[in-house]
């Protein structure tokens, strides 16, 4: 009982804010945020392996993503999101075509196990959060860097501790494991990691993820910053002058920040924009993004 | 609400049982058990050796001999004590030597197929063959490439069997498990004469023409060969002096394929940048628009003079008689139909079609259009329960008649130098990597019409599956964004007629 009036202090200012997986916010009880966001991702340096190039066969490689999103508050520690992101990438240069279409269909429930006072400063709480991912169409992951996913089933686990202060500052620790499942390509044998393999069916590698993240959540807004670590449990590297391929070893670290604003009217209407780099990787773009979302709470 | 939290969790947990990891990356093949012995494969007509006898191959021991016996043991001696790894290697090779290395190849193609990164002044670096370990790798298994390799591989093993047929027809030594009853036959007993062991003799020449061939993979390539006769050995198959005189042959034969391979055209087939110049003035000359790399930077044609190279099966008058007539002009109106063709396509491609431009690409990699060929054989040489020397021959066939095709094909790529589709038209953007030599006639579709002549002619039952890939690995290149359909149309009549060469040589080799 204790607990649950001191969430309900915690979280009603923050209803807008709940919207990522790693982060350690819930939407209350019966309360229903549906967004839509979009991204713009760009890159024209890449590592190859670990040797960072440029390709003039590609220039600019641009991803653009918009997300539908909808997450609900089953009970004040459950709530369930969704995602279904629709996305286009194109090449500046050289002669390929870009792809597009819808990449894969998430479902997530984050359940808190924990939410105690820590001192008189503020509240210590634990999400553990269950993800699934599914792709939501037949878009081939055979045509890296320009294919819109890695088309892989996938399943995740993540752990996230959350300290909420009195006066606001926040601070998030989370790390998650991917399961991925194999990927079928429409070739009958494909090279990577130094092996011919005589098969249509892809082993993809695990994944885990850990971020650290802090932030400001005062009042109609949240700032949040994260820097997060994304390890591929294996895969090959991409070979000199040769083209990315699906279960390479894609790792990175990241820096996101993001600023979340419930305006004050409409009433129920949030915003969203945010910026991430990536600043060190392997098998993958230097990537830059921007995004920005609008959110609109229904509460039941 | 904890019950529904268990559901979920239960639920993803179910999700994830399916995410079975299990890849097997090596062809699961039985052991090798021969439809038939092929005992007067010895007197088959050879392709470049003058006969069986042109490498003679010395008396074994007699069987009762000290010095066999006392191989005997050995034999019996490993047997006591094989290990996992062992009996593991015993199984891989089972399969047959033939199967297993024309798998391996197919590897190493895929390995080197790569094209050089360019420097930093925007010119491309050329692989050398005398510094094959350095960054570009040496070779760049290019299709051309990879069709010569495989059909040096695949000759040369063919010859060197039929050899050792003759010889093992001669002596008719049998094999250690059929004389001494202490030892086990760990691979299917089979009353083909052991002297000289065929497992040996296709080591020893595929080694010798891989050094060449894949320089850098030296260490590999040996390792493998080496396993390959232990497996032989292990398995109470051959006994020490078969596999001696078997590797002996087997390298002997390969000189000759290595010479060949050394004065048959590749040395020059990059050709000079006063050359690549003399190709688009010669187009302009005609009136045409010349062939552009579209790669940044511009990168030179992939091996100009390949189409000069030594043939198999054709005259240096057959390669130029058999050629397709020109393409249509660059500047005429059915050009820009086909070009609005191509565009029409890859802008509406529908998900099968996307499918068989992906599953026919055979890019940079991959195994390459000739190595696909191969995968596909690969099965039927497998279920026909061919002989090792009778798989030979398949795969000589297919790959002598692709090579022929590379040659061919290439000879009339230069010749005519013709644009690709997307310079022509800047929007047509492909699906697939866009290939860095000139649009007509196209490979895949030569390649493929060979090889579909010549295994349409060794498996007649299948020839119908045969046509229907062909059709489907021509078309996929308009799919892909990256051909014309008059390339298309007129690679395939191209490639089989080239093909009938193979099957004109197998109607007459004494193998039917």
């Amino acid at each position: 009982m204790r607990i649950s009036s001191v969430l309900l202090l915690l979280i009603g200012p923050a209803t807008l804010h709940a919207q990522t997986v790693d982060d350690g916010m819930l939407f209350p009880r019966r309360a229903l945020s549906a967004g839509v966001v979009y991204a713009h991702e760009d890159w024209s340096q890449y590592w190859e392996g670990t040797l960072k190039r440029e390709n003039g066969n590609i220039g600019t490689v641009t991803t653009q993503r918009v997300s539908w999103t909808a997450g609900y508050g089953v009970t004040d520690r459950l709530s369930v999101m969704v995602t279904v992101p629709y996305v286009a990438t194109r090449a500046s240069q050289g002669p390929l075509q870009g792809m597009s279409g819808v990449q894969d269909f998430m479902l997530a429930a984050k359940y808190q196990i924990l939410a105690t006072p820590l001192t008189d400063r503020g509240t210590l709480r634990a999400l553990v959060v269950g993800a699934a991912g599914i792709p939501a169409s037949n878009y081939t992951p055979d045509f890296q860097p320009l294919s819109i996913g890695l088309a892989s089933r996938q399943v995740s686990g993540r752990f996230t501790l959350n300290f909420q202060a009195r006066d606001g500052w926040f601070l998030n620790g989370s790390a998650g494991y991917t399961w991925r499942a194999n990927v079928k390509l429409d070739r009958p044998a494909y090279y990577t990691n130094g092996q011919l393999y005589l098969t249509d069916e892809v082993a993809m590698p695990d994944v885990v993820e850990y971020s650290i993240g802090a932030g400001l959540q005062q009042g109609r807004l949240c700032i949040p910053v994260t820097l997060s670590q994304h390890r591929t449990l294996g895969g090959g590297d991409i070979r000199r002058q040769d083209m990315p391929f699906v279960s390479n070893r894609m790792d990175f670290a990241r820096i996101d920040g993001m600023v979340m604003y419930s305006v004050p009217a409409p009433r129920n209407l949030g915003i969203r924009v945010g910026t991430s780099r990536i600043v060190s990787g392997r098998n993958v773009g230097q990537a830059t993004e921007v995004t920005g979302g609008l959110f609109y709470n229904f509460h039941f | 609400m904890r019950r529904s939290l268990t559901h979920s969790v239960l639920a993803l947990a179910l999700t994830c049982a399916a995410c079975d990891h299990t890849i097997t990356s090596t062809e699961l093949l039985p052991p090798l058990d021969a439809a038939s012995l092929d005992s007067a494969a010895g007197s088959w007509r050879m392709i470049v050796l003058s006969g069986p006898t042109q490498f003679p191959v010395t008396t074994p021991a007699a069987d009762t001999s000290a010095a066999y016996r006392a191989e005997l043991a050995a034999i019996r001696a490993a047997q006591a004590h094989l290990t996992a790894a062992q009996r593991r290697t015993i199984a891989y090779w089972s399969a047959g030597g033939v199967l297993r290395w024309n798998e391996i190849v197919r590897g190493l193609v895929a390995r080197f197929n790569l094209p050089p990164a360019p420097r930093a002044d925007g010119t491309y670096p050329v692989p050398d063959p005398e510094n094959p370990f350095a960054d570009p790798q040496f070779p760049f298994a290019n299709p051309p490439y990879a069709a010569r390799a495989y059909s040096y591989l695949a000759v040369a093993q063919f010859e060197a069997l039929k050899t050792a047929w003759y010889w093992k027809y001669q002596y008719n030594r049998r094999s250690p498990a059929q004389l001494d009853t202490g030892i086990a036959a760990l691979r299917p007993l089979s009353d083909l004469p052991a002297y000289p062991s065929e497992d040996a003799v296709i080591s020893g020449v595929t080694v010798e023409l891989l050094k060449v061939l894949f320089p850098a993979a030296v260490e590999e390539i040996t390792q493998r060969a080496a396993e390959q006769r232990n497996a032989a050995l292990w398995s109470g198959k051959a006994a020490p002096s078969d596999i001696a005189a078997g590797l002996t042959l087997g390298k002997a034969v390969a000189v000759v394929f290595v010479a060949r391979a050394g004065a048959d055209g590749m040395k020059n087939a990059g050709g000079t940048p006063a050359q690549w110049q003399a190709f688009a003035d010669s187009a302009v000359a005609h009136g045409e628009i010349p062939w552009q790399s579209q790669e940044s930077p511009p990168r030179p044609p992939m091996l100009p003079n390949f189409g000069l190279l030594q043939t198999w099966l054709m005259t240096p008058t057959d390669v130029v008689t058999e050629r397709p007539p020109a393409p249509p002009s660059t500047l005429s109106d059915q050009m820009q139909q086909e070009v609005a063709e191509v565009r029409r396509t890859v802008d509406h491609l529908d998900g099968t079609q996307l499918a068989i431009a992906y599953k026919w690409n055979d890019g940079a990699g991959t195994y390459a259009p000739p190595g696909h060929w191969n995968d596909i054989a690969a099965e039927y040489v497998r279920d026909a329960r061919m002989s090792e020397v009778r798989a030979a021959r398949t795969f000589a066939l297919l790959n002598m008649a692709m090579h022929d095709a590379a040659v061919g094909c290439w000879g009339v790529k230069f010749l005519y130098f013709n644009p690709r589709p997307g310079q022509l038209d800047p929007n047509i953007k492909t699906v697939i990597g866009l290939p860095n030599f000139p649009s007509y006639p196209s490979g895949h579709s030569t390649f493929s019409a060979a090889a579909a002549v010549v295994l349409s002619y060794l498996f007649p039952r299948s020839s119908a599956q045969f046509d229907a890939m062909k059709d489907e690995a021509s078309i996929s290149r308009l799919y892909g964004g990256i051909h014309y359909r008059s390339d298309i149309e007129r690679g395939k009549e191209h490639g089989a007629r080239i093909g009938g060469y193979a099957v004109r040589f197998a109607q007459q080799d004494g193998a039917n």
